[in-house]
């Protein structure tokens, strides 16, 4: 059935595999490079259904999925898209009910399978394994609609990937273009939360005073003395890392959290369930960010992320605090990898941190 | 910030050694301060004293939303004062000085949040208990917490070094100071301890904890921890205030507790 498909143009994304067809609102271009690789290498439903919702279900609030094989067709629709069945029997529409997770169906003896995700354009362009950006999919056997008739293939102007109908075993991802980039993240930025402050360092009425010659009448009455600092041990490096700036001019990145709330890197970000910040000075609070975890899946300080310095002057750089459950980053173009605790690790922008518990952090440019 | 509730007690003892009482203490819901005065001619008790009179100006009228900004201005305003307090006397005997640590527990609103910022110059302690166990949340400014940190000594070496009274910040210092501050939520605190090294050179964390775990009213573990210390010997100075967070309390406009606290901060805390 998927060598027969077709799509009118649009900004949704639409991930086709040899078994699988994902389909995924522009704001989730983070999960679309992942998702591809798998559908690429074949995987069935489930495997990319895991994939799909490693990131959590509370970003992602509309997809479509339909996975064909020879048993049937297998369709889920979460939010906004619906699907227009047509069987022997008629036509039917799936699409979720608000308040639920999806509507999934195992569909038999199914002739088409029309997806809308926004607008109800004309399905003009052959659909073929790759990326494409669509407004309406249709898969199977052309509908009666009289859509069969206007099918031709990619037309010049529009995102149609380029590989052969006949070919859809080799889809090569690299030369399917994405026309419209869309780097503006959603949900929409929340402001910046008003964060706890110790007021201008102009504001510190500190003498410096002289330095005075300390005798022996320094301690006459007591046991503790003070003697000369040692600020070399303050903050004793980790070794093979050189020691990161308190705080930076210019922010490295933003985090845009799945709640909503968006962080600039310009110092360190602590994050987790009930996060604790130790041993800063006043002048290097850290941003603290606490985010919900109603199965304890996060860790109470579970993440940090600030900015690098070396060779990773200039990036964002995260690192596991030892958290119980631990964390994935998927890098865009790489595999999912665990943070190992205590590792930092350098963020590329469109990387995305999953904590568990739903709660992704995707890293943006500053 | 919401209301919250919070029990308490503190006591202090000379010891068994020493003629002055340098330490000091603050006990006004929710400031809480320990500081540990040192220096001859009773420039020492001056300086714990100074401290605890600056987080007292704090406490009257606190802002938690700017609680950050308070206890820095308090930091400074301490500092200054004894360092001006100190060149006055050395204007008469050269070398004279004035110095002491502090540790100090305040509740702050962060972004709405009523979280514990705690902080500490010094060797004196923030101890809190969490699910049942004692953890030392300060980490020391002295020598041999540096020699630690670097890997030279270990925890039970640096009970004995020689050097293990050798403090590397303190306020009055003419360096400046640089408070570490540590920002917990509020529910990781089961009970707080904020105490003078008069009590952690004498007695260790496992008694500390055993105290901190069996006697419930905080006003009695504040003072078995100190009777502890002068007992084990008390050597220096020994005092030690007892926080426990008993719950959220609705925003009532009064009640007995919160009269008995106001009444208690006026008092200077229960002994």
């Amino acid at each position: 059935m998927s060598a027969q498909a077709r799509f009118a143009a649009g900004d949704w994304y639409a991930v086709v595999g040899e078994r699988v067809t994902v389909l995924l609102p522009a704001s989730q271009r983070g999960r679309v490079a992942a998702l591809w690789d798998l559908a690429d290498a074949g995987a069935d439903a489930d495997a990319v259904l895991d994939a799909l919702l490693a990131g959590g279900l509370s970003s992602l609030d509309h997809f479509a999925l339909v996975a064909h094989d020879d048993g049937g067709t297998r369709l889920l629709v979460r939010g906004a898209p619906t699907a227009t069945v047509s069987s022997a029997a008629g036509d039917d529409v799936v699409s979720a009910a608000p308040g639920t997770t999806w509507n999934e169906q195992v569909l038999t003896g199914v002739a088409t399978v029309r997806v809308t995700l926004a607008g109800d354009g004309a399905v003009e362009h052959v659909l073929t394994p790759g990326l494409s950006r669509v407004s309406v999919v249709e898969l199977g056997t052309p509908s009666a609609a009289g859509s069969a008739a206007t099918i031709e293939t990619a037309a010049t102007e529009v995102p149609a990937p380029p590989a052969p109908p006949d070919r859809p075993g080799e889809p090569v991802l690299g030369v399917v273009p994405e026309p419209h980039p869309e780097p503006t993240p959603d949900p929409e930025p929340a402001p910046d939360p008003e964060p706890m402050t110790f007021g201008e360092p102009e504001d510190d009425p500190t003498p410096t005073g002289e330095t005075p010659v300390v005798t022996g009448d320094w301690d006459n009455d007591g046991q503790t003395m003070a003697g000369a600092p040692h600020p070399d041990f303050d903050r004793p490096p980790v070794p093979g890392q050189e020691i990161a700036p308190d705080v930076v001019s210019q922010p490295v990145a933003s985090l845009v959290f799945s709640t909503g709330e968006v962080i600039s890197v310009d110092r360190t970000v602590l994050v987790g369930r009930a996060p604790e910040a130790r041993r800063f000075a006043s002048h290097d609070q850290p941003h603290v960010v606490t985010v919900p975890s109603p199965q304890q899946e996060i860790s109470s300080t579970h993440l940090e992320i600030r900015p690098g310095a070396g060779a990773d002057h200039g990036s964002a750089i995260a690192t596991d605090l030892g958290s119980t459950n631990g964390t994935v980053l998927a890098q865009p173009g790489l595999d999912p990898e665990e943070l190992t605790p205590g590792i930092a690790v350098s963020l590329i922008p469109g990387a995305v941190l999953d904590l568990g518990d739903g709660v992704t952090i995707q890293v943006t440019n500053a | 910030m919401k209301n919250v509730d919070l029990h308490h007690g503190s006591s202090s003892d000379v010891g068994l050694v020493r003629k002055v009482n340098e330490d000091s203490f603050l006990v006004a819901p929710p400031v809480f301060v320990v500081a540990d005065g040192m220096g001859g001619h009773s420039g020492g008790d001056v300086a714990s004293r100074i401290v605890v009179e600056e987080f007292q100006r704090l406490a009257e009228d606190y802002d938690p939303a700017r609680g950050a900004e308070h206890v820095a201005d308090a930091f400074a305003r301490a500092q200054a004062r004894i360092v001006d307090y100190g060149d006055a006397h050395r204007a008469m005997s050269p070398g004279w000085h004035a110095g002491t640590t502090a540790v100090v527990a305040v509740l702050v609103d962060d972004n709405g949040v009523t979280k514990w910022l705690l902080a500490n110059v010094g060797d004196s302690r923030i101890y809190r208990i969490i699910e049942g166990r004692l953890e030392q949340i300060s980490v020391d400014h002295s020598v041999v917490q540096e020699l630690i940190d670097a890997g030279q000594i270990t925890a039970d070496q640096a009970a004995v070094h020689p050097e293990r009274h050798v403090i590397t910040r303190a306020l009055g210092s003419p360096e400046g100071i640089e408070p570490d501050f540590f920002l917990l939520p509020l529910g990781s605190v089961e009970r707080l301890l904020l105490c003078s090294d008069g009590v952690t050179g004498m007695i260790g964390d496992q008694e500390i904890e055993d105290i901190l775990e069996t006697v419930a009213d905080p006003r009695d573990a504040a003072d078995q921890l100190v009777r502890a210390a002068v007992a084990a010997g008390g050597r220096d100075n020994a005092t030690a205030v007892v926080v426990d967070v008993v719950g959220l309390v609705k925003d009532a406009s009064y009640d007995s507790q919160r009269q008995l606290e106001s009444l208690e901060s006026k008092l200077g805390g229960r002994q």
